[in-house]
């Protein structure tokens, strides 16, 4: 999740999703907001936190409270003109990946100087700020953890949602053991298959008698109820994957009706048309790299980064 | 080329001056030689409907009639094998002709013959309802499975037993359904009538002066039909939120205004229907977004343009914006964004300019035709220049000074109508 020099977070790393801001460029008094660490060179995956926004400064032009660089209202530039082509300088801001979900559910921020929530526009909310996990000097891509793990340790803000009791609810993440394990036993096309550097948590809450994981196909008239079509796209998920069951005790099993590439539940491949009874943090791999977690009821949640161990060294793919 | 096999490429100015709203880019989309993400065995995945006209105009010249039974005959023989094909007559209402039951026959030798039979019986005899023929077209698609479902109209004339109202909300139910090139033969149709029904359903319009070169027509036609692969391509805008996407038109190779053909995927992204692929081809796309103002230095996104089939995105491309001071950067104009303006202006010419000769108003005709023949030169559309010189005397072509001909074949403006949107490249 790339954070945008108005502050917007974005699922795109190279262009806001929600502004079109060129992601990487120098918000407003960044320069002093400096610490010393961050991915150098402005690699994928990088970005500098916006500077700090000054919470109480007004837009000149509309009055809207400022929540970054540009006014959320009316676009008017708090910085002024400034010029930084290409990639952000080093040593920009705290590096740790911005946490949360798409932009149209709430997400957590790791701005460092939180701002008052602005007014959403367009479906779009303003999280609950949080302070952002303090993350290692010059994190490199195999020491950086699943965005989706500190999503989840910071997140106080899931703590509001309603959640009724006995209620299930399935946790997508990108899963980095996972993924090294399929590039392990996969062949050249397989390579081509990057993890993604960022990845949105998503959570789905459990409904009605049954739940397609899939992704979203308009000419096959297919409308998953958990869509992962992206982005980011993992291309080795089947349109249609597998199915979560409701079971007659109240909780839920997965089956997987034939997939291309098959599906594991805590590391160990299922038979396709078999149903599996799941159970509280349970996981289940599909995909390169994509791990849901199923949760039952609220409180013991667990992060989709994978607490239990990857058991399994032969996925097909 | 990307593994899709489909390409996106963004030619503009990206540099704007301060305070710059305007972003205008042409995106061209061109296929690689063996596209082909259809299922295998694309044939299958195929359904033809020749739709022939069988009013009484028909029979006059009685010739008419003949060749259109010819040229639909000649279709039908280039219809591949296992691919759904129907023929469907029509005057004030219209029926199946092939097979007779109203469903759709699969091609092979045995069935193809039985189609032509069938065909060599129509006779001529009754009205003109456009929009029940393409009724029967669509109910006969809905009932088969295809993903690239093409038809082919025939008509002389005008569409004289509905209302134009009746045409359009059929062509709102036929929309995404089907695409439909459609012919016009002699000089009794309409041309705009013609326009509205394949500019919906994003096929082109022609005119078949005489009856003989139907057959050929209708051949290359169904040719071109066969060699598609990838239904349903739509080029998917997304804006910023600050931004407002102020049209996407088709510009080569002809122009075709996609803006009102929106399918509203969020505030901030559209999708716009560009029809069916075939191998090898290229299109350019002239797209125009008015953003916010940011300050100097800055870059923005000012489009995100994914050509997608139903989920699978093929292909992405770029708009940005970048403001700046130097004005040397700012003020250049993109050579294939002015072409491609011109090119919608000269079509714009010629239909307001054979519009206003019409109405006997021959000031504003040769004014808007005198326009045409110098953007027709400007810009090397020759083929357009050509049918502009059966309609006007050229005094001076750069000035574009005409006089209007006082005799004018009805066939020659009317080709002059149909293929005024027909557009020419510019070499990047």
């Amino acid at each position: 999740m790339a954070v945008c020099p108005n502050g917007h977070d974005s699922a795109s790393d190279d262009f806001c999703d929600t502004c079109g801001m060129r992601i990487g460029s120098p918000p407003a008094g960044s320069s002093s907001a400096a610490s010393g660490h961050g991915a150098p060179g402005g690699a994928p995956g990088s970005w500098p936190a916006p500077g700090p926004a000054s919470a109480d400064e007004p837009c000149p032009n509309c009055a809207t409270p400022r929540t970054g660089q540009f006014c959320e209202a009316c676009g008017y530039n708090f910085a002024g003109p400034r010029f930084s082509p290409g990639p952000p300088p080093p040593g920009r801001g705290p590096a740790g990946p911005a946490p949360g979900g798409g932009y149209s559910q709430p997400v957590p921020s790791s701005r460092p100087q939180p701002p008052p929530p602005g007014p959403g526009t367009g479906g779009y909310s303003w999280s609950q700020p949080v302070p952002s996990a303090p993350s290692s000097p010059a994190p490199s891509a195999a020491t950086l953890p699943p965005p989706a793990r500190q999503a989840a340790d910071g997140a106080p803000s899931m703590s509001s949602f309603p959640y009724p009791q006995a209620t299930w609810t399935a946790v997508v993440g990108a899963d980095r053991a996972y993924y090294e394990r399929v590039q392990a036993v996969t062949g050249p096309e397989g390579a081509a298959v990057t993890f993604p550097s960022y990845y949105a948590e998503r959570r789905f809450q459990l409904v009605g008698n049954q739940m397609r994981i899939g992704r979203r196909s308009v000419s096959r008239g297919l409308a998953p109820e958990i869509d992962l079509t992206g982005p980011p796209a993992d291309p080795g998920i089947s349109r249609l994957h597998a199915v979560l069951i409701a079971t007659q005790d109240g909780n839920w099993a997965v089956l997987d009706p034939g997939s291309a590439n098959g599906t594991l539940v805590n590391g160990a491949e299922i038979g396709v048309g078999d149903q599996i009874s799941l159970h509280d943090g349970d996981r289940i791999n599909l995909g390169a790299w994509t791990a849901i977690t199923v949760h039952r009821g609220l409180g013991n949640s667990h992060p989709a980064g994978g607490r239990r161990h990857v058991t399994t060294d032969d996925p097909r793919h | 080329m990307t593994d899709s096999g489909f390409t996106v490429d963004v030619d503009q100015n990206q540099y704007l001056p301060e305070g710059g709203r305007d972003v205008s880019a042409v995106v061209t989309v061109t296929s690689g030689p063996d596209v082909a993400i259809t299922a295998p065995g694309a044939g299958a995945g195929s359904a033809e409907i020749i739709i022939i006209d069988c009013s009484g105009s028909m029979d006059y010249p009685p010739t008419k009639m003949s060749q259109a039974r010819a040229a639909t005959a000649a279709a039908i023989d280039v219809v591949r094998d296992g691919v759904g094909f129907a023929v469907v007559a029509g005057t004030s209402t219209a029926w199946p002709v092939f097979p007779p039951d109203g469903s759709m026959a699969v091609a092979s030798p045995a069935s193809r013959a039985a189609a032509k039979q069938a065909v060599g019986a129509l006779r001529a005899n009754g009205g003109t309802a456009i929009g029940k023929w393409l009724g029967l077209a669509r109910e006969i698609f809905a009932g088969y499975p295809a993903q690239l479902r093409h038809a082919i109209l025939l008509t002389d004339g005008k569409n004289q037993h509905e209302t134009p109202e009746q045409l359009v909300a059929e062509l709102g139910q036929c929309e995404g359904v089907f695409s439909c090139d459609c012919r016009g033969v002699g000089t009794d149709w309409e041309v705009s009538e013609l326009r509205t029904v394949s500019s919906a359903l994003l096929g082109t319009v022609d005119i078949v002066p005489d009856p003989a070169g139907l057959a050929a027509d209708f051949a290359a036609m169904m040719e071109n039909a066969m060699g598609k692969q990838v239904a349903d391509v739509s080029l998917r805008v997304w804006t910023p939120q600050t931004a407002t996407l102020k049209f996407v038109k088709q510009v080569a190779p002809a122009v075709e205004d996609l803006t009102g053909r929106r399918t509203q995927l969020s505030p901030q992204a559209g999708d716009f229907p560009t029809g069916a692929w075939g191998p090898g081809e290229s299109r350019d796309y002239h797209v125009g977004v008015e953003v916010a103002a940011a300050g100097l230095g800055q870059e923005m996104l000012a489009a995100r343009i994914s050509l997608v089939a139903g989920t699978e995105v093929l292909g992405q491309g770029l708009v940005r914006a970048i403001w700046t001071d130097d004005e040397a950067l700012s003020t250049k104009i993109n050579a294939r964004v002015a072409h491609y303006t011109g090119q919608a202006e000269l079509a714009d010419a010629i239909q307001e300019g054979l519009e206003a000769r019409k109405q006997g108003d021959e000031e504003t005709a040769t004014a808007k035709l005198g326009r045409a023949v110098a953007l027709a030169h400007q810009s090397g559309n020759e083929d357009t220049a050509k049918l502009l010189a059966k309609v006007v005397d050229v005094v001076d072509v750069e000035a574009g000074t005409v006089r209007l001909k006082k005799k004018v074949e009805d066939a020659d403006e009317m080709a002059l109508d149909t293929r005024s949107t027909k557009t020419v490249r510019v070499k990047k």
